[in-house]
């Protein structure tokens, strides 16, 4: 079978996974306990309820949007039907578009576990490379046990431990928020504007940057990832490092690489060279597939540092039983991984012409 | 013969367990985490050698929590001040006894004054004393109370008599208690003679300086609700005004006794209780801080505390009069802000003791959760590997879904689904846990099936049965043995996480609760202040992870030859 036919497959074979997916993140959601159509009786601020004409209009909506009240296969139907239409719904919680929501909170998420999975990806690698470098030595000892030791520390303990130090106690950090409270409702730095000349003989533009503003804006926003990232980073640099070494002692015990030595190369050429692009492979898929789980993976880090990225919203979800939410988060979860693993077995075959599909 | 052969495989077996023993032990990191796994079991099966009370335990005596809440712990009083010690830190101070009156008088137990010595006598009463059918406080029944005797002859009339019976105690520490429960039970009896009349009496608790000011501490400070005072009064002739206890009409008789006036702290705040024929009025005595620093107000120092019996001896001068007040468990407690090692918690439970008994939650879901998942990837992916076909499809299926799925968010959706004991969570995780272990021996499986040994097996007739669990299951087993200790820690710091969240277990004190406990009842200004609540149990949970994760890696290292050669 061809790399073509091979795609095709795979994707075919997603496409029912994700069905299969939904099918489930249906049953679970039905038996989830508590009733959503509470949240469509809400107090108005004179303390009365709504009016009884508000509250079936809501129900109705519902009736159609999701299926409430109607049979089993239908509800289904309409919940499939939603998802794959990328509609869903109302927030009970928020009031607003689940989709609106999530469009702005997925960037914040994927700045910050983005950027800490790619430091520790690059960091863990480099710091890998240098312990097998070592080995033997007490600081490839000292380095495992580091970063078994990391890897498993309870996630919300560490940032809630970094939160009281750096941020409460020391306060080198703000400790809420993506950005400085005083930005909200649009009022960013301007840290740059264009003015935009139009005449006969052209249009020019002139791009004026501010630097002291630009300067303010990117560190607003880097003080208050830096101890969301940290936390990420130090629970996840750790498996970057076991892997790394693993997949290198592998390797170095390879012919070429003696043959490399023998040529009087010297040891940091023979490791990143010749040692690290042969490991390169298992390290590249899994760094496809670490970045397949940035929308689902920090869902405590950022409820601690109440951080507004998707992982906060479906902690809110499921502490407020908002289930229009917690579809939608599961379902994108689920594409981002599903993809995730297709790039990875693409990169596979791109990478390594020996494998063959089949 | 059939016996020689047992013992010699009993002894073989055993010696081969001792050896492997010693060879985990010469893995530094392996020694490491078994020591420290060990440590965490002796504590989990032991959990009284380290601490007297229980987590959600308690005290004995008082029978409320152990202390104040948001105590901090006691030896940060030793501790220098730029370290965040604090010399004025006061600890739990029980100026307490349950007495029997045993010694009275200038160099006894208890003393008493008198300004009217020839009219006021004191004497030990063994044979009557407060009933105590429920037992609150802790406080055993002790036979016999302290009775004073006010016996006024004829034409001898003097007004207000005052008699007063208390205790002093030298308070060592010098801070403020950080709260104080008095005690005392009276009962108040008319004359059992004809030929004499009774007086009405007014009854005080007090707390004070020797030789300095007495603060009068009965009714309760927050006792204001007037509506079954009147009551009582209109039944039984108590009358509280202006903060006093009046006797106005003393009953007579000792068949009287259920009548006893009783002040103690009772969780239900001033309330009275017809009780199979004992009306108890439960009053507190509870502190509030600025009566606490008026009272207290030289630390350290000479206190006393007690009742002032004041016999208003205004009317009937011309006729006899006898009266007699029995005083019954009179104590006092003081609760230090300081508590343990650890201090307490926002509802005063010794928090030390809930580190202690959480190791217990720990091991017993961390050793549940990896023996059920190793148990049931290895026999799904031994039955998947082996046999192939479907039942290997399905397993790469349910592998594939799960994998999609976000597993904490998963996890929390599903213990909010089916409730959150410990015993749901242990299914809930096992439930998610078992297919990454059974892809493993599925792998394992797959190659080792095409061994020349399986083939050899299968030579001379061997069943399918036979053949996995004589020649697969044996070659699985380094993988099983690693998995054992390395799902642990997942299950652990999963658990820990959810009770944090507040998915906890309403019943148990696990390490995760006590954060949560501090998260979102203490809040960060505890963590500064008591830094060992949000540390310690985190790192108890650290440490229990990571053991387990060291010895599943020093176990790869031992059972895994290829691993050992590269080295």
């Amino acid at each position: 079978m061809g790399l073509k036919a091979f795609i095709a497959k795979r994707i075919v074979y997603s496409v029912f996974l994700l069905l299969a997916i939904i099918v489930i993140d249906f049953v679970i959601f039905i038996l989830m306990p508590g009733d959503p159509t509470m949240f469509l009786v809400p107090l108005d601020p004179s303390g009365g309820t709504a009016t009884p004409e508000v509250i079936q209009r809501r129900e109705q909506i519902l009736r159609e949007v999701w299926g409430f009240g109607e049979p089993f296969q239908v509800k289904l139907f309409k919940y499939m039907r939603n998802l794959l239409t990328w509609q869903f719904g109302v927030s009970f919680l928020y009031k607003t578009d689940v989709s609106k929501e999530l469009g702005w909170r997925i960037p914040y998420t994927v700045f910050l576990i983005g950027g800490s999975t790619l430091i520790s990806i690059v960091v863990g690698v480099v710091w890998g490379v240098y312990v097998v470098y070592k080995r033997g030595s007490f600081f490839d000892s000292a380095s495992v046990v580091t970063s078994l030791i990391t890897g498993s520390l309870p996630t919300f303990w560490l940032a809630m431990v970094l939160l009281l130090f750096f941020s409460l106690y020391l306060g080198w950090f703000p400790n809420a928020g993506a950005f400085p409270r005083e930005w909200a409702g649009g009022r960013w730095p301007k840290a740059f504007d264009f003015t935009v000349n139009g005449s006969a003989n052209g249009m020019s533009i002139f791009l004026h940057i501010d630097p002291q503003e630009t300067f303010r804006l990117i560190s607003g926003y880097a003080l208050h990832a830096f101890l969301p990232m940290l936390t990420l980073f130090i629970f996840s640099v750790g498996g970057w490092v076991i892997y790394t070494r693993a997949v290198m002692l592998d390797v170095i015990t390879e012919d070429y690489i003696i043959t490399a030595r023998a040529k009087g190369l010297k040891e940091e050429t023979v490791l990143f060279k010749h040692g690290l692009k042969n490991a390169a492979l298992p390290l590249i898929t899994s760094a496809a597939l670490a970045f397949g789980f940035i929308l689902s993976g920090a869902m405590i880090t950022e409820a601690v540092y109440t951080y507004p990225g998707l992982g906060q919203f479906t902690f809110q979800a499921i502490f407020y039983k908002d289930y229009s939410i917690l579809m939608a988060v599961f379902y994108i979860v689920s594409i981002c991984v599903i993809v995730a693993n297709i790039v990875a077995d693409l990169l596979y075959g791109v990478l390594d012409p020996r494998i063959r599909y089949g | 013969m059939r016996s020689m052969g047992l013992r010699k495989s009993v002894l073989f077996n055993l010696r081969r367990f001792f050896s492997f023993i010693k060879i985990l032990f010469s893995n530094r990191k392996a020694a490491f985490g078994l020591i420290i796994i060990l440590f965490f079991l002796f504590m989990a099966l032991f959990p009284f050698l380290f601490t007297e009370n229980t987590p959600l335990g308690k005290d004995p005596e008082t029978g409320g929590p152990v202390g104040v809440k948001f105590c901090v712990p006691a030896w940060f009083r030793h501790l220098p001040t730029w370290l965040g010690g604090n010399p004025h830190l006061t600890e739990n101070f029980r100026a307490f006894t349950d007495p029997g009156f045993p010694t009275i008088g200038e160099n006894g137990e208890y003393r008493f004054e008198t300004d009217a010595n020839d009219l006021v006598k004191p004497y030990p009463d063994p044979n009557f004393g407060y009933p105590l059918t429920v037992p609150i406080k802790g406080l055993n029944e002790k036979n016999g109370s302290l009775a004073i005797k006010f016996v006024r002859p004829a034409g001898q009339s003097r007004g207000e008599v005052k008699a007063y019976v208390y205790r002093q105690f030298y308070y060592p520490y010098s801070g403020y208690p950080a709260d104080f429960e008095g005690n005392v039970e009276l009962f108040v009896n008319g004359s059992v003679h004809g030929k004499y009349l009774d007086v009405p009496v007014r009854l005080r608790f007090f707390v004070g300086v020797v030789e300095g000011e007495r603060y009068y501490l009965w009714p309760p400070v927050y006792n204001n609700d007037t509506k079954y005072l009147g009551a009582v009064d209109a039944l039984y002739g108590f009358n509280f005004t202006k903060g006093d206890v009046f006797v106005d009409r003393p009953k007579s008789g000792r068949e009287m006794s259920r009548y006893w006036i009783i002040s103690r702290a009772s969780p239900m705040g001033a309330s009275y209780i017809k009780d199979n024929q004992l009306v108890r009025i439960s009053m507190g005595l509870r502190g509030v801080d600025s009566v606490i620093t008026k009272i207290f107000s030289k630390n350290p120092g000479n206190y006393e505390y007690g009742v002032e019996i004041t016999f208003l001896d205004s009317d009937f001068e011309d006729k006899n009069v006898w009266t007699t007040v029995y005083v019954d468990d009179l104590c006092l407690d003081l609760y230090g802000n300081s508590y343990g090692i650890m201090g307490t918690d926002h509802q005063g439970y010794d928090l030390f003791a809930q580190l202690v008994y959480g190791a217990r939650i720990s091991l017993y879901l961390g050793f549940a959760v990896s023996v059920m998942t190793v148990l049931i990837g290895l026999v799904v992916g031994l039955v998947a590997g082996f046999l192939g076909g479907i039942p290997d499809q399905i397993l790469m299926r349910i592998n594939d879904l799960m994998l999609c799925l976000p597993t904490l968010p998963l996890l929390i959706v599903l213990a909010a689904v089916i409730g959150h004991t410990i015993e749901n969570l242990m299914i809930i995780m096992i439930f998610l846990g078992w297919n990454g272990f059974a892809r493993v021996v599925r792998s394992m499986t797959l190659s080792l099936k095409e061994r020349p040994f399986v083939e050899a097996a299968r030579a001379v007739g061997a069943g399918t049965g036979h053949i996995i669990w004589r020649h697969i299951v044996p070659n699985v087993m380094s993988v099983v043995y690693v998995n054992l200790a390395t799902s642990v820690p997942g299950a652990v710091t999963s658990e820990a996480a959810l009770s944090w969240l507040g998915f906890y277990d309403p019943t148990r004190m696990s390490w995760g609760r006590i954060l949560n406990n501090l998260s979102f009842q203490g809040g960060a200004a505890q963590a500064v202040v008591n830094p060992l609540w949000p540390i310690l149990p985190g790192l108890c949970i650290a440490l229990l992870a990571s053991s387990f994760i060291l010895l599943g890696y020093a176990l790869d290292e031992i059972l895994n030859p290829k691993l050992r050669i590269r080295r």
